[in-house]
């Protein structure tokens, strides 16, 4: 079968010999042209600090010059052929992988040596340990308690005055500034009265009360403060908690309502926590 | 060839004997439908991100560390910023060609996937999986699996507003894996959230991704060198014995060095166009931050979707809770990915055709398969599109509720029904190529 005598060769279908116009050693020509001076500029305007959009452009002519230059030569100077290639068949099992043949099968003693591989590999595992951060960090809990001053992101402790009317401020514990688990949103709520579920107790006032600010849902910082309906959203999935009703869920994917935090004044006239949050911070741990 | 480049040659092979296996590549026959070309496509984007990666690397700094920017963006000049969202700035103002690699690199990784998921199309729809190839679609789809991956730790690699957010879902839907959460979690990212995640999500990035990407692709192709492509059907050419189309050498190879040509044009010119990834638009990850968004890459959106979409509901049981994020983060999209790994041999066990398959099959051919790829295509586009339930409420200018109720009672429906529908349109069809 095929053209060809030696069994490397193509075996040719139909070949076509090239009748390129004219015109295409100009088109080509043309393209080496426009590339060579597209990536002239191209690295003129890497190297001065051009704008991307020349750095882009310049790029983006060189190499399609050269596309359209290989497209236009390859067909003028090479046949086009189509051919058929055989598909290897599989020759079965009585080829032998090697030619070597064991003289002596010792069973028991392979399955040892692979048992021995499997607690080589099983004992490789071990040094993942090392991933897992240290005892201490992860036994940490939210670092709130009785007498924990609230502090801003800068340090600074906060009086219950900082707050505006339908304001809202991110805080964290004095010792955990920045610890995520930990912020917590103090909200001040204006126009509308707290109710249950709100613990009016955990309050400072009648209308200063503090939210974790993880989202019980996915962990999205809760951040946006709707002062008209005292509603917190989370931007993550289009969530809201009702601030005004122990921040229960009212909309969006979150099953459980943000944990409150109980709030105190010390004798400094600054917010304390009276206590941890009234219930778990943040997503399902599982 | 030039007697220069013949010399050279033949001087290579008197040492390593290379004519033969050279001729032998040379003459290998590509089919010429356009179909074949999207793991192409694939191929070099990978290897555009790999050039482009190695260079952004250099200037990489994976730390969260506050340092004060000294360079000439004039949004963050002076400012103190995690080193690491300092290091993306740097890149974007102050580095020669910094800001259009970053860009390139940005509109390869979506090329890259995007290409992935069109060729894992063509192999299905033609029922290029079957015997002998489903090593090969296993293979392929790890492959897909792996570039997501990628783009996921990539994306989050500038850690801006967007990066901290979809790092934080991260480490919620690892934590609300059932008994396991914590120490996956704590493991994962080295401690409580953020931990000391940047410098494992750049070595993922960096090495491991691209390590297994580059191994797991020269099996793929090398199995593909072995197996041949699949055949088209054609009068007078039996396609389970042998393939026709160009030899590699000259005009496929030529057709393939203007693809990927083209494709680097491509992406320099979108590069010059459109702000990919810009650094100016996104802050950096604050946590006492009052406002992030959400919003992942859209070949993840649909993850975000499910997310959004799933019920406000919580149980306990058997010492565990079973949550949104777990049942819509982690379950079905494992779910989704078995389905895929096991398709090849749930469709051999409906259609026992024995023996091997080397003639590509016209995509209504199987009504099984064309249900199968109605349904899973349907219910990513939707929880895709319900990943943005809110813009879509505001372009229809319905409330956010209606719109997510719709929602809720479309994911579950619609792809059954597509899936019913398509194979039914597929049964009544009978098209066949062959
Ligand atoms: S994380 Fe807040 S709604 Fe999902």
């Amino acid at each position: 079968m095929g053209t060809s005598e030696d069994e490397e060769g193509l075996d040719i279908l139909q070949r076509r010999v090239p009748a390129p116009g004219p015109g295409n050693a100009v088109v080509v020509a043309a393209a080496c042209a426009v590339t060579a001076i597209a990536a002239a500029t191209f690295a003129v305007a890497v190297l001065t600090g051009a704008s991307v959009a020349l750095q882009g452009t310049a790029l983006a002519a060189a190499l399609a010059g050269l596309a359209l230059a290989v497209r236009r030569l390859a067909p003028a100077v090479f046949p086009h052929v189509e051919t058929a290639e055989d598909r290897d068949a599989p020759e079965g099992s009585d080829v032998p992988l090697s030619d070597v043949e064991p003289v002596g099968r010792r069973p028991l003693l392979r399955r040892v040596l692979v048992a021995a591989g499997g607690v080589v590999g099983l004992a490789l595992l071990a040094p993942l340990s090392a991933l897992r951060p240290p005892r201490a960090e992860a036994e940490r809990g939210t670092g709130w308690a009785r007498g924990t001053r609230l502090v801003m992101p800068t340090g600074e402790p906060i009086a219950a005055d900082d707050v505006p009317p339908g304001g809202i401020a991110t805080v964290f514990p004095s010792d955990g500034v920045g610890r995520e688990i930990a912020a917590v949103l103090l909200v001040r709520l204006s126009g509308v009265a707290p109710a249950d579920p709100t613990r009016l107790d955990w309050m400072v006032g009648d209308d200063l009360v503090a939210y974790s600010k993880v989202c019980t849902h996915a962990g999205c910082p809760v951040g946006l403060f709707s002062e008209r309906t005292s509603t917190l959203f989370c931007p993550c999935h289009q969530s809201s908690f009702d601030a005004a009703r122990g921040a229960t869920p009212t909309f969006g994917p979150p099953s459980r309502p943000l944990p409150q935090l109980p709030l105190a004044v010390d004798g400094e006239g600054y917010l304390i926590a009276a206590g941890d949050f009234g219930g778990p911070v943040g997503p399902a741990v599982g | 060839m030039t007697p220069l480049v013949g010399r050279m040659l033949d001087t290579l092979d008197e040492r390593v004997a290379l004519r033969r296996p050279a001729r032998h590549l040379a003459n290998k026959v590509f089919p010429s439908h356009w179909s074949f070309l999207l793991g192409e496509v694939a191929l070099f984007s990978f290897m555009i991100l790999v050039a482009t990666g190695v260079f952004l690397t250099m200037f990489y700094r994976p730390s969260t560390a506050p340092v004060v920017y000294t360079g000439t963006s004039a949004i963050y000049a002076g400012r103190e910023l995690p080193e690491v969202f300092a290091s993306i700035v740097r890149l974007s103002h102050d580095v020669d060609g910094g800001l259009l690699f970053r860009r390139i690199h940005r509109a390869s990784s979506h090329v890259f996937i995007g290409a992935c998921i069109a060729h894992l199309l063509r192999v299905v729809l033609t029922g290029a999986f079957r015997r002998p190839r489903e090593l090969n679609y296993l293979i392929g789809l790890t492959l897909l699996l792996l570039a997501v991956g990628s783009g996921y730790s990539g994306h989050n690699l500038p850690y801006d507003v967007l990066a901290g957010t979809s790092l934080r879902i991260l480490y919620t839907l690892l934590l609300s894996v059932p008994y396991l959460g914590e120490p996956l979690a704590l493991g994962a990212f080295g401690g409580e959230f953020p931990g000391d995640i940047m410098p494992r999500l750049f070595v993922v990035h960096v090495l491991a991704l691209p390590g297994l990407i580059a191994g797991l692709m020269t099996v793929h192709l090398l199995i593909l060198g072995r197996q041949t492509h699949t055949q088209l059907p054609r009068t007078g050419i039996d396609g389970a014995q042998r393939v026709v189309g160009e030899p590699l050498w000259p005009w496929q190879a030529a057709r393939s060095t203007g693809l990927a040509l083209g494709l680097g044009a491509t992406v320099a010119l979108s590069a010059a166009l459109v702000p990919w990834s810009d650094v100016d638009l996104h802050g950096p990850f604050e946590i006492a931050q009052t406002t992030n968004t959400a919003q992942p890459d859209w070949f993840l959106f649909w993850v975000e979707g499910v997310l959004r979409i799933y019920p406000p509901i919580e149980f306990h049981v058997a010492g565990t809770v079973v949550s949104g994020p777990l049942v819509g983060g982690v379950l079905l999209p494992l779910a989704l990915v078995a389905l895929g790994y096991a398709y090849p041999f749930l469709e051999r066990r409906r259609h026992p055709e024995p023996g091997d398959h080397h003639v590509a099959q016209h995509p209504l051919q199987i009504p099984f398969r064309a249900g199968a790829v109605a349904g899973v295509v349907v219910l990513l586009v939707l929880l895709t599109l319900a990943g943005g339930n809110d813009v879509i409420a505001r372009l229809l200018g319905l409330s956010t509720e209606s719109v997510l109720w719709a929602f809720r009672i479309a994911v579950p429906l619609a792809p059954p029904l597509a899936a019913w529908g398509a194979a039914a349109h597929a049964r009544a069809q009978g098209r066949r190529w062959t």
